[in-house]
């Protein structure tokens, strides 16, 4: 028997939309499309876990255009003036923010992880013993981004036995 | 009056700064702490009028920042600002006597509701 996941797409969904009112498009003019496709490409990623009451992680993708995109956003900055540093603090961010979200939704009991940045594509992650279980996909200002929850096939399921 | 930020993520500070500003608060004095212990030391000895803190942070949580501060007799407003909200931590925050908690993602107006009665 495993637990029920207490977070649904329509959730991340929502958690996502606060991130671009708040921080990606305050004015509400590059909102990010849902393209549902879970196999965009993407070139860097970031990621958070999350153990206890449910088990796994989430993670955050996107191009290297977006991130940067992203980056000159929340530091206020030009895209030309945006470093390297600033691309992975600003990915370290966005895990977090998303995760504490998703974590303050799971029954108490739940620990989150210091952010994962890498500055490679998704597709070389492996979080071993996980399942994708759920995400939204899509476009802003044509470049890809996905939010994505993975959760742990072993631990969910004793903790929930 | 004086306004201490304190969070590890630069890009956080950052964003806390710009959206004070943002939201008319930007005349204040701001300084930044980068983690617990420092923002700690900074409350002790800068004696700040106003603690934004983040939760969890390195060497010393946000909590523990405020469980120390008011152990020693120190009454300086301070609230948090943090993505993890679950009810153990609010209700956590509000028995060791903080004085708001916000919620990220965050707006301006979000700052404006609850630092306006504070800074007027």
């Amino acid at each position: 028997m495993s637990i029920e996941v207490e977070v649904d797409e329509s959730d991340l969904a929502e958690m996502v939309e606060q991130v671009w009112e708040s921080y990606l498009d305050p004015e509400g003019v590059s909102p990010l499309i849902p393209t549902y496709d879970e196999n965009q490409p993407s070139e860097v990623h970031s990621s958070v876990s999350i153990t206890g009451t449910w088990t796994g992680h989430v993670v955050y993708a996107s191009s290297r255009a977006a991130a940067q995109r992203a980056a000159a956003a929340f530091l206020a900055m030009d895209l030309d003036e945006v470093s390297e540093e600033d691309i992975s603090d600003t990915l370290g961010e966005l895990a977090n923010i998303v995760g504490g979200n998703v974590k303050a939704m799971l029954p108490p009991g739940s620990q989150l992880s210091l952010p994962q940045v890498n500055l490679t594509p998704e597709s070389s992650a492996r979080f071993p013993n996980t399942q994708r279980i759920g995400g939204v996909y899509g476009v802003w200002e044509g470049e890809p981004v996905s939010i994505s929850m993975w959760q742990s096939r072993i631990d969910n399921k004793e903790e929930g036995a | 009056m004086k306004i201490l930020v304190a969070d590890d993520s630069r890009v956080m500070r950052q964003i806390v700064v710009r959206t004070l500003r943002q939201a008319g608060f930007g005349d204040h004095d701001l300084i930044e702490a980068a983690d617990g212990q420092q923002a700690f030391e900074m409350a002790t000895e800068q004696q700040p009028d106003l603690i934004i803190s983040d939760w969890n942070m390195p060497h010393m949580t946000g909590i523990d920042v405020l469980r120390r501060l008011r152990g020693a007799g120190n009454k300086v407003k301070f609230g948090f600002v943090t993505s993890e909200s679950t009810a153990e931590m609010k209700t956590a925050a509000e028995e060791a006597g903080a004085d708001f908690f916000i919620i990220k993602p965050f707006t301006a107006e979000r700052f404006d509701e609850v630092f306006a009665p504070i800074l007027g």
